[in-house]
This record gives C-alpha cells, structure tokens and sequence, in this order.
C-alpha cells in the first residue's frame, strides 16, 4: 500500500512539473501584436456586436482583435493605458464611459461625414463620439398582475398613490441615472427632486440593475418597473410565455426617453483609417438593420427602421441631453437620488 | 525559541512580498497624485458608513462560515453520515459561482414567485429577497463556507486518531469529543479559513452591489469612473485595512502555536448513532440552498432555451460545443494559476510558520491585501506596472501577465493552508532526517513535502476554484481574444441571454465538481 501511494504521488508531482514547463512557455509565446490589427474594445457584448465586427472584418481585410468589458471599466483601462494603448475603437454602452475618455482627452474627434449619420444630439457636440443604436426607457409590466388600461400616460404620474410601492427602480444602473439627468434638464431640479421624492414616498422595491429587474416583475414578486426595453424582448425570447410586457409611454413623454450606445475612435491609435472604416460600417444600412432586428434597438442612421413591435420616433421622446457632458451633471443626478432617500 | 531564517530564504521570500506589495504601491503613487484631502475622506461619513459595513458584514460573515464550515467538515470527515465524500465534493461547490450570476440566480430561487417559493411555505418559511445587510450576509455564508470547511476538512483528516479515541473509550459524548478534543486541534484550520473569508468580504462587489449594500467596496465602484481619486483612495484604505487585520491575526496565531501531528494511518470515525440521520439532513439542506438553489433557476433558464422555440441555445446558434474551447482555457489556466501560487507562497508559509522574521508577517499582510482588494483594481495596478515594463518585452496582455495577476489576487488562499501545513509537519521528524545525514532537498522531498500535500493541495483548491470564476482580472488583462467560461456567463448576463449564461455556468460548476473532486477530495482522503 505504502509504495502503491507514494508511486502515485511521484506522478502527480511529475504531472504537477511538467503541466507548469509545457503550458507556461507555450502561454508566454502568445501575445498581443498590435499595428498589423484593428483593436476595439467593446463594452458592448459580443452578443450585441460580435456578428457586425466579423462582418467587418470579412468584407474588408482587416483583421480585428476585440476586447468585451463593461464600458466604465474598459473606458478606466484606455485611460489608465495612455499613449501605449493597443485600442483603436471603443465602443461603449451608455454615453457616460466615452463622455468619460472624451473629458479625458483620450478620443480623437470623429470627421463630419461620420457624425453627420446621426441626427443631431446622437452624437458628442465635440464629435468625440457618435451614437451606434438606442434603448428607449419603459415601464415593464406583468400582465398576469396588471391591467394594461390602469397604466398612466405619463411616467410623472407613477408618483400617484395607486401606483405606491409597485414600480421597481434601479437608482445606482446608468440608464436610470440618464433619465433623471434629462428630467432636470427638462424640468428643472425642483420638478425633478419633487419626482424623486415622490417616488421614494411609496418605497417601492429597489434593484440594482435591468436584468434584475425584468426577472422579478416575470416571476410576479413585483407588479412593475422602469427599465430600458430591451430587457423584455429579451426575456420573451428566452421564454414567450413569460407574463411580461415593455409600457411605452405616448406622445414623446419623457418616460420614454432615447439612450444611445456610442462609438469612437481612440487618440492615439495607429490605424486611424481602419477605425474610421470600421465606425461608418457600423452606421451602415446592413449594421443598423442588425440593431433594429437582432438586438430590438432603434437604429439610429439611414434608411433603418425600428422594429415593428416598437413605436415609432414620432412617439418615444424627442429630447436630447448632451449625457456626456458630465460637469458636475452625473454627480449632481446621483445626490439628488440620495437625497431622495430611493438609495437606502 | 525559533531559529533564525536562513538568507536564501529571507531573499526569495522578500522577492515575493515585493511583488505582491505593487497593487499597494500603484494605489499610494495614484492617490498622492491625485487630488482627493484624504484626511477629510477618510473622517467623511460617506467613508465611515461604508467602512462600518464592511466591517460588520466581513466579521459576521467570518463568524457564521467559522461554525457552519466547522461543523460540515467533521460531518463529512470523521463521522458516519452516509454519502461523506460525495457531500464533501458538493459542499465545496458553491465556491465556484462567479457572485453576479450566483447571487442573481439565488435571488431568483428564493424570493417571492422563485422556484423554492413552494418548498420554502411547506416547512413554514416565506420567500424574501435577500437585501441589504441580511441578504449579502447569507448569501456570502452560503458562498464562501468552503473557504473553511476545506482546510478544516484537510486538518482533519491528518490528524491521529489516538486522542480521539481515547476519549469515547473514557465515555465521552461525540459532542463532547469535538469541543474538547478535535476542535483545540483545528483551531489554526479554522482561523486560517475565517481569514480568508472576512478578506474575500472585503473584496467582494458582486453580491453587494448586486443585494444593495454600501460597502466599501460598493463606494470603490460606483465612483470608479465618477470620481476617479476617490475610488482609489478607498482602495487604499481598503488594503491597509487588510494588512491590519493580518497583522493581528499573526500576532494572535504566533502566541497559540497550531498543533503538530502526523498523518493518522487510518481516518477515524465516530458513529452518530441515533443523530446519523439529523445529521445527514444537515448537511444535505446546506448542500441544497447554497448549491442547488442557484443550480435550481440556472437549470430552468437553460432548459427555458434549450426547449424554447425562439431562443438562440435552441436555433442552433449557440450551444455545448461553443463551450468546448472556454472549458479548457478555463481549466488551464486555473491549473496553472494555482501552481504557480502553492510554489511562490510555499517559502513564505515556511519564513512565517518556522522562523522568527518580522518580515515575514509584513509580506503576508500585503499577500492578504491582495485578496482583499477588487480584482478590477488588481488588474489597473498591473495594468499600470506592465506598462513601465519595456515594450519589447511583450508582456503587456500576455499569459505572463495574467497569471500574475491571478496569483497576486488569489495567492492568499493558498498561503494560509500552507502555513497550516508547515506548521503540522512534526519537527522532530525533519531532525532524525537531518541525524541521519539526509540533505535538505531529500528532507523536503521525501518528509515534508508528502505530509504537506493535503494541506497545499486544499490552498491550491481554493485557488483554483476561485481563478475559475474570476472576471474583472481576466477581463481586462488577458491576451485578446482569451476566452473563459466566467467571461462568456458575463457577457450572456449582461445582454440578458439568460440561457446562454446558465448553461455556462452549469458546466463551470460541473467542471469545478470534477476538478474538486480529484484534486482536493480524493487526495486527502486517500493521503489522510
């Protein structure tokens, strides 16, 4: 017994040995070569850009290597890397990770022919960045709970008593953030406060994300929630027999507010032209066309239209807020959030 | 009293406290040169709240794995509860959930209209959603209980027998027997295990983000991108708070010595009795909430794709042999991560548990800071250091690189169990070597290396696992293109494939099963 098990722990160790001699210098031997390649990090996710970024990559020649990451981070790692970045493009999820790199001074200005694609206020007015696609804010629903006709019309009216305590909201995501950024702007801070508070007066059921979210009003524990729409596609595609369903709110009321994902091109890249390639690509018929039918976001240039399923740009909101431009706008939004008591 | 350290050694361990100190450094370089009044941050109240919590959560945590992962370990080790080693595999598992899709699957089984919403009415429980303070406090618990029924289970299994048996001879009760025989005997096994996890709470953003609790580490990372000085000053704080707590912890270890004892020749086991079947349905009910709740919704999510019409798991788009290649980059990359870290931590588990050197307990304290910061932070900080590195070298998002890192983030698992180890090892053992005219290699190689390997080999566990699931770190750092299964569960939860992801990770936790299985399991079973 005794050899038998020191037999089998010699070859354990020779097996430990050699796993560590063989793999380390053959892992070593691969490394990041930059300037022959197109590096985009994406903070969006290979599912909602990967397919386009192969596209790309096949039509012209141009060989990609991508990074995925959550933007803010991705946005820290560009900034953190400096001079020696291997990025080329990065392409964000909300405006507020290139808003970002763009008061950083880590984008390079995009050239009037790309940003001229997008109506005016989808992209930086620096042109830092352009708009790729949009998720319109909603009020996501269980239909086994709620009554399609009981929903209001405007998102300012979710601060009514008979709706106290049935929204969930997700007051540290972005995209909720965005929005009451844009109520201020719009209402000013008094209105915008007063909605908050009114709000966090029925201390309605917090999460911290979209996803969260969607799962707990299908699953029924809560009737509703503002979130961006595209969480409850997503669901009934996973399962189209889950009781859930996006309320848009009409007539361009601010409750169904546009937050676009963004693209840019990197200061110090090295291959400037493939960048500017790869962005008007993604601004094409054939890359906004895969937005508007694959990931149910509206498209945001040419001849694209959204998915039937959504309204229609005469109906979700027209404002634009410049999101990126953070001055203070951003910190001010998140105190005025903590004030309200939503946080706690 | 203890022997001074021999130079080489010193040397070698210096290097390796050097190398963990560069997130430390990275973070005091940052925060000098920013331009965030420390003095009036830290006395702050949006610092001291989250500070309090953090502290709160990591000692109740510390505190509530302590007597569960205890209790699970002598259950499964040396009592004849039925299906012991099965149960030992399956109790370790919940390690392996990456905490944002483990938390969100949880909270999906448990709360009001979850799966376990039923089960839970029938022995008279209400659903809740875990939240706040509560909710990342049990969550964490169900998490990281591994963390100390792994080296405890491992203690157990090395020691000799004799005490115990010669207290049931003399008609002590098995209750009796634990708390004044084998619990003085794990004492380190279990302090050891506590540690890492009161660090691993300290670290953890997922599930506080994720459950709403402002921590530290929630502050860290909401204001990442907002204010950018003021996250990383609260990093500092945060490793510095962990060297401390190291520090202390050394101090109170050092003045109780863990007890030496050789393998047993024959694992012992006290028979339960009437309790056996008590006790079997305790530890199948942990089992069952800290692993099978989240195996519970992330098998509904995927067989939801797997049979739905719509889905893109059932069109064919995606699938099993999509995971092929992430699986195996997975497990390699862990495999060598954990390596690499038993081998570079072993000489400093020597240096601290033989040897009288301050400087030891330095460079374990910035081991441990380590594990405490978040990995995103680790990974900026080697960000930053392989970019003074010249170019030439290659190494920026190389292999290299991110084994590095892993080993910087995760090294601490790995070094308190080895600690365990050395200490355990019998002196007297290496002495008659050494009379014996046995050199120093063959002493090592043929004494002290076979007793340690149930030891190292729970640290190396530990640090496997948990490579395994890591995110931020092989996010930003690993060479492009570089997928694992814990980047693509992220990927999938952030664009809310839910399939996808929960198909993922069902064979991450089959992988880490296996893997826990015939590394840690089996082997100190078979060595105990």
């Amino acid at each position: 017994m005794a050899s038998l098990s020191r037999v089998t722990k010699r070859w354990t160790m020779l097996g430990a040995v050699a796993a560590v001699t063989l793999v380390v210098p053959a892992l070593v031997g691969c490394t990041t070569d930059d300037g022959e390649r197109l590096v985009v990090y994406s903070g969006r996710t290979e599912n909602l850009v990967g397919p386009l970024l192969k596209e790309f990559s096949e039509e012209s020649g141009v060989a990609i290597d991508v990074r995925y990451g959550d933007s803010a981070d991705l946005a820290l790692l560009i900034d953190e890397e400096g001079d020696r970045t291997p990025a080329d493009v990065f392409i964000s999820q909300s405006p507020g990770a290139v808003g970002y790199l763009d008061a950083a001074g880590r984008l390079s200005t995009l050239p009037d022919g790309i940003v001229e694609r997008v109506p005016e206020g989808d992209a930086a007015a620096d042109s830092g960045w352009v708009g790729l696609s949009g998720r319109v804010r909603t009020l996501v629903y269980n239909t086994d709970i709620v009554d399609p006709a009981d929903l209001p019309e405007s998102v300012l009216d979710l601060t009514a008593p008979e709706y106290a305590g049935d929204v969930a909201l997700a007051p540290t995501n972005g995209s909720f953030q965005d929005f009451v950024t844009v109520l201020r702007h719009e209402l000013g801070d008094d209105e915008a406060r007063a909605w908050l508070d009114g709000m966090a007066a029925g201390d309605p059921p917090t999460f911290d994300n979209n996803t969260a979210i969607v799962e707990a009003v299908s699953r029924g524990e809560v009737p509703m929630g503002l979130v961006n729409h595209y969480y409850a596609f997503r669901a009934r595609a996973e399962d189209p027999d889950l009781p859930v369903e996006n309320h848009f709110f009409p007539d361009g009321d601010y409750g169904s507010t546009l937050l676009v994902t963004a693209a840019s091109i990197v200061e110090d890249t090295d291959a400037r032209d493939d960048a500017e390639a790869l962005v008007e690509f993604l601004l094409s018929n054939e890359a906004q066309e895969f937005f508007s039918d694959e990931t149910f976001e509206y498209p945001l240039a040419g001849d694209a239209q959204p998915n039937e399923e959504l309204p229609s740009f005469d109906d979700i909101s027209k404002t634009r807020v410049d999101l990126d431009e953070l001055g203070g706008g951003l910190e001010l939004t998140t105190e005025m959030i903590d004030e309200s008591g939503l946080n706690r | 009293m203890r022997e001074r350290a021999p130079r080489t050694l010193a040397l070698v361990c210096a290097v390796v406290g050097a190398l963990f100190a560069t997130p430390l450094v990275y973070l005091a370089w940052r925060t000098l040169t920013g331009d965030e009044a420390l003095g009036e941050l830290y006395t702050s109240r949006a610092t001291l709240e989250p500070l309090r919590n953090t502290l709160g959560l990591a000692a109740a945590t510390a505190l509530s794995t302590s007597v569960v992962g205890t209790g699970l370990a002598w259950l499964v080790t040396r009592t004849d509860v039925p299906l012991r080693r099965l149960w030992t595999a399956l109790a370790a598992l919940p390690l392996v959930f990456p905490s944002f899709v483990g938390a969100l699957a949880l909270t999906a089984a448990v709360s009001p209209g979850g799966l376990l919403d039923a089960p839970l009415g029938w022995i008279g429980l209400d659903a809740v959603r875990p939240e706040g303070f509560w909710g990342a406090w049990l969550v964490l618990t169900l998490f990281t209980t591994p963390y100390v029924l792994l080296p405890v289970a491992a203690r157990l299994a090395a020691l000799p027998p004799s005490l115990e048996e010669s207290a049931r001879l003399l008609g002590r009760q098995p209750a009796a027997v634990f708390r004044t025989v084998v619990l003085p005997q794990v004492r380190g096994a279990i302090g050891a295990g506590a540690l890492l996890v009161f660090l691993y709470a300290l670290s953890d953003f997922g599930v506080v983000v994720l459950l709403r609790y402002d921590t530290l580490t929630r502050a860290i990372y909401t204001n990442r991108a907002l204010d950018r000085d003021q996250s990383v000053a609260l990093s500092l704080l945060l490793a510095a708070l962990a060297v401390g707590v190291v520090a202390f912890e050394r101090a109170v270890a050092r003045r109780h010595p863990a007890a030496q004892g050789a393998r047993s020749t024959r694992p012992l086991q006290v028979p339960l009795g009437r309790w056996r079947w008590p006790a079997l349905a305790a530890v199948a009910g942990w089992v069952v909430v800290a692993l099978g709740g989240p195996l519970a919704s992330l098998g509904v999510w995927a067989w939801r794709g797997l049979t739905g019409e719509t889905s893109s798991l059932a069109g064919g788009d995606a699938g099993l042999g999509d995971l092929v290649a992430p699986a195996l980059n997975t497990v390699g990359i862990s495999l060598v991560t954990a390596v690499v870290a038993v081998a570079a931590l072993l000489p400093l588990a020597y240096l601290t548990a033989r040897y009288r050197a301050r400087a030891g307990d330095l460079a374990n304290g910035l081991v441990a800071s380590g594990f405490a910061l978040p990995g995103l932070v680790i990974a900026l900080a080697v960000v930053f250091w392989s970019l003074q590195l010249p170019e030439a070298w290659g190494l920026y998002q190389s292999f290299t690189m991110l084994v590095f890192a892993y080993v910087v983030h995760m090294g601490a698992q790995s070094l308190r169990a080895a600690q365990v180890a050395v200490a355990s090892v019998p002196r007297r053992l290496d002495e008659s070597a050494r009379m014996l005219g046995a050199g120093r290699t063959r002493r090592f190689a043929t004494i002290e290396l076979p007793l340690m390997l149930p030891g190292l080999a729970a640290g190396g566990g530990l640090v496997l696992l948990s490579t395994m699931k890591e995110l931020p770190i092989t996010l930003l750092t690993a060479p492009s293109g570089f997928e694992t299964l814990t980047r693509r569960i992220w990927a999938d939860v952030e664009a809310a494939f839910l399939a996808e992801a929960a198909l993922a990770s069902l064979v991450l936790v089959a992988l880490s099963g296996v893997l826990t299985w015939v590394l840690v399991v089996r082997r100190s079973e078979r060595l105990a």
